[in-house]
């Protein structure tokens, strides 16, 4: 942090989204005062009312970036903050919101006719992810958040670490639960193409995996579609699958 | 199935009885021992000479290293980094490293005060061929940050002058700014003993050395060649030219030393992460002879 | 070696008297699969299992251990006592044998050994058990298909009788507790000789074999064909993850979620994971995954022979199954069988 003594100060914005990973860092309430304990808490719009302070050294954001407004509230926590995380999948690839991002404006149209109210958004724009709109410092991935991951992130953020984020895909971590493959069951996975990290955890709940901590920058995206060719899935249900947590222009289908 | 037995591994507890310092370092190689950071100089903006102290009287009385080699530094929480030696063994009771910050674990380092802990492990690696060395002429090429394992061997060097033959150090820079040592460098330009060359790429008007890359010097340069020594450190991309030079002044290839910078890990032969072709940087290396690295797929 | 014949009829029994002091591990079926986990009666094991997803890897360098335990403001380890749960690997084939073998080569043979390792390895017995050969096995190229050493006992399935191999005294011992045991007749060593040709023969043709592999490994270091795979290669790491021989590992710092305690971890580790040989600065030595995927079969078919003298790979096969891109040892032979068939 910036080298003084103070403890660290802290803010939590919420965008759009659903707030379940703000949710799911109360959930982990053995630990919370623990990790609370290492910050000053100065704002979290989902346990208090209280306004956004003017100083602050890291800044935690939920959601993606839907509205102008909401553009200059994280351009405001770039400022301010030394270290911006965001957390889930929404800030980190649009997400969920980002299924509209592609025909936003005929989205919009269907639900609201030519009016769009200003209570659905003022400024209302194709939604996107914060690191298409300021720099970011540290992601906390998934749908919905590892509470654990946030810990981590937060410690990482606080203290430095030399931890590096692997840039490998999901297979290897799979096969450590002992998994067989969807493939073989004719069954699309995204776990081929998708950021490892979170354990593998729905294979190994037997669901296959929908691509929530986002397609990995090493993604062999080609490659993956020539195994869902192969394994009788087809290329195209590949493609449709990515878009629902990877409408970024990297989740390039056509590739 | 039988109830959860488990073993206890006599090995790895640490003990107030053992007074072999070797023992106990090798009882768990894994354990950094506490070194208290005992002076820190600023050596360029973003370089620091640390030095440090071994806590534990039995782990500093057992340490001993020698040129070229490196150590693991712990700071807990934040991880652990491999940092050749830069300090003589001759200078016993201390251990000195010079350290960029260049990520979050040395960023962390800079920010430490004397007086502070971290975990030292080691040493670790290969070194030059110090003792093979005496007796004759000494050729060091550095660039950039290898001059920070190069100092050991050059200060070494120097604490037992008069048993090498001419020695001759050539140490490029980007600019006069990034200079490390400049001080002690300074004081040897003057040194009939030491042929100082130092150079730079991008030089300023307070600049009254050479101007160039470290295989300028070469041209103008007399070497015995059946009796020197040549050795290497610097950024990847030097390698090559300056063996190169080196080969064309007719040093033998088992006579050109060169160390490499690879991420070791565990610093034991094990972890895979500084593996270079077949061979291990932290064990097999990080100094290899020319010969052997033409060997290794994937050194140069 | 010593050598005794038990009928299989007795086989529950040495099972048995194992679980009075240890947990044993074996083959069971998992889901269309085959893995090995602890089982609590003898009806769970399948002898005749082909292979399994994953290797005996885990239970001697598990994929996440706790190296010691730290506390941050006095930077100092507080806590590194290994508990470890005596046990026993029933039903190991050569190869995983071998690759265990391989292992002790690294962690225990070496200038520093790994007192984790060490630790796990003392506290477990290791049952290995005859095999066919399924379609993807190729131990026989890498001089894998039969262990001499590393293990406790060693059956061989004659036909109703075992032939057993008895490797260390402490599995002797439990063994002849158990087990009524009688000396090997000429006529058990003929069917053991006709089962082991018959084994021999049963291996697939369509893998070639080659001579001479590490030299072939370093003659081709530059040839296109580490592009293609490299081009195929999907950096997801699974090849790694069921070698049984993979071993390498990350060391990380796991803070507590109060920031003051943390605990060191060896995480285990792949080289074809994209950031694998990244150096502080930013310069990656293995940047694409042609350079990962070469350095990778590298290790396996000639830098390990370098050190050792054998191969790392013990043709197990199941990368084979595990790379949805087909890359696996057994294309870099047939690479190599091409490249000799273009110079004929």
């Amino acid at each position: 942090m910036s080298g003084t003594d103070e403890t660290p100060k802290v803010v939590f914005v919420g965008l759009a989204s659903c707030f379940g990973c703000q949710i799911n860092i109360t959930n982990v309430e053995k630990h919370l005062m623990d990790v609370l304990g290492q910050v000053d808490m100065r704002y979290w719009q989902l346990t208090s009312s209280d306004p956004m302070p003017d100083s602050f050294d890291v800044a935690v954001i939920e959601g993606a970036v839907t509205t102008e407004e909401a553009k200059r509230t994280v351009r405001a926590l770039r400022e301010g903050a030394d270290a911006v995380i965001t957390i889930g999948a929404c800030a980190a690839t649009s997400g969920i919101p980002g299924m509209s991002t592609e025909d936003h404006a005929a989205d919009l149209a269907a639900v609201y006719g030519e009016q769009v109210p200003d209570a659905a958004g003022a400024g209302a724009i194709a939604p996107c992810a914060v690191k298409d709109v300021i720099e970011v410092d540290f992601e906390v991935p998934c749908c919905p958040i590892d509470p654990y991951d946030f810990v981590e992130v937060l410690q990482h953020a606080l203290y430095g670490s030399n931890i590096y984020r692997r840039s490998s895909t999901l297979c290897g971590e799979c096969k450590n639960n002992e998994r067989g493959c969807f493939y073989g069951r004719e069954t699309l996975c995204l776990g081929l193409v998708t950021r490892s990290g979170c354990g593998a955890r729905c294979p190994n709940l037997g669901r296959p995996c929908n691509g929530c901590a986002g397609l990995s920058p090493d993604a062999n995206v080609p490659q993956a579609r020539r195994v869902a060719e192969r394994a009788g899935v087809g290329a195209e249900a590949l493609g449709r699958a990515l878009r629902m947590f990877n409408q970024r222009p990297c989740a390039d289908e056509e590739a | 199935m039988p109830d959860a037995q488990t073993v206890h591994v006599a090995g790895l507890a640490d003990s107030a009885q053992v007074q072999a310092g070797n023992a106990l370092m090798m009882a768990n190689p894994y354990r950094p021992w506490p070194a208290r950071i005992t002076s820190i100089t600023r050596l360029t903006a973003t370089e620091k000479l640390f030095e440090f102290r071994l806590v534990d009287e039995r782990i500093r009385e057992a340490f001993h290293h020698e040129p070229g080699q490196f150590v693991e530094v712990s700071i807990f929480g934040v991880g652990e980094a491999p940092i050749s030696i830069s300090g003589s063994p001759t200078k016993s009771g201390f251990i000195e490293l010079c350290v960029r910050r260049a990520g979050e674990f040395t960023q962390r380092l800079h920010e430490m005060q004397c007086g502070d802990i971290v975990g030292i492990r080691g040493p670790y690696g290969r070194p030059f061929p110090y003792e093979d060395m005496k007796g004759h002429d000494i050729l060091l090429v550095a660039g950039g940050l290898g001059i920070a394992p190069l100092r050991s061997l050059i200060n070494n060097i120097h604490d037992e002058r008069s048993e090498f033959g001419n020695v001759t150090i050539i140490y490029g820079s980007r600019n006069p700014s990034e200079v490390m040592f400049r001080d002690q460098f300074e004081m040897w330009r003057h040194r009939k003993d030491f042929n100082l060359i130092l150079t730079v790429d991008e030089p300023d008007d307070t600049w009254d050395g050479e101007v160039g890359l470290v295989t300028a010097p070469f041209a103008g340069l007399e070497v015995d060649a059946g009796n020197t020594y040549g050795a290497v450190c610097g950024p990847p991309v030097m390698y090559r030219f300056v063996v190169e030079e080196m080969r064309k002044k007719g040093i033998s290839y088992d006579h050109i030393y060169m160390s490499f910078e690879r991420h070791m890990k565990c610093g034991m032969g094990k972890c895979g992460h500084c593996q270079i072709g077949h061979q291990y940087c932290c064990i097999d290396g990080p100094v290899f002879n020319y010969w052997e690295a033409k060997n290794i797929q994937g050194s140069m | 070696m010593l050598y005794r014949v038990m009928d299989a009829s007795e086989l529950p029994r040495l099972i048995d008297a194992f679980m009075e002091k240890y947990e044993v591990v074996a083959p069971v079926k998992s889901g269309r699969s085959f893995a090995f986990e602890p089982v609590s009666s003898f009806d769970e094991i399948v002898l005749d299992y082909p292979t399994t997803l994953t290797s005996l890897k885990k239970y001697i360098l598990p994929p996440r251990e706790t190296l010691f335990e730290f506390n941050v403001e006095d930077a100092d380890v507080t806590d590194y006592t290994l508990r470890i749960r005596p046990r026993v690997l029933f039903g190991a084939h050569a190869c995983d044998i071998n690759a265990l073998n391989n292992l002790d080569l690294v962690f225990e043979d070496a200038r520093y050994p790994d007192p984790y390792y060490e630790a796990h390895r003392a506290a477990t017995m290791v049952v290995g058990i005859n095999c066919s050969p399924a379609g993807s096995c190729f131990c026989h190229l890498l001089d894998a298909d039969e262990v001499r050493s590393g293990y406790d006992l060693f059956l061989q399935d004659l036909g109703g009788r075992y032939l057993v191999s008895i490797g260390s005294v402490e599995a002797a011992n439990i063994l002849e507790a158990a087990c009524d045991l009688r000396e090997a007749t000429d006529e058990d060593r003929r069917e053991f000789r006709r089962l082991t040709r018959e084994r021999q023969e049963a291996f697939s043709n369509d893998i070639p074999d080659i001579q001479e592999i590490p030299m072939l490994m370093d003659a081709f270091h530059k040839d296109a064909f580490w592009a293609e795979l490299g081009e195929r290669c999907l950096s997801c790491t699974a090849c790694s993850a069921v070698c049984p021989t993979c071993y390498c590992f990350d060391i990380a710092d796991v803070l507590d979620p109060d920031g003051k305690t943390g605990r060191r971890e060896r995480i285990l580790d792949a080289c074809t994971s994209p950031q694998f040989a990244l150096v502080t600065g930013g310069h990656n030595f293995r940047e694409t995954a042609r350079d990962r995927v070469r350095h990778r079969m590298y290790h396996k078919l000639n830098g390990f022979n370098s050190k050792h003298g054998r191969y790392l790979c013990v043709g197990c096969g199941r990368c084979v199954r595990a790379c949805k891109a087909d890359i696996s040892p057994i294309e870099v032979l047939r690479f190599f069988e091409r490249k000799g068939a273009e110079d004929a």
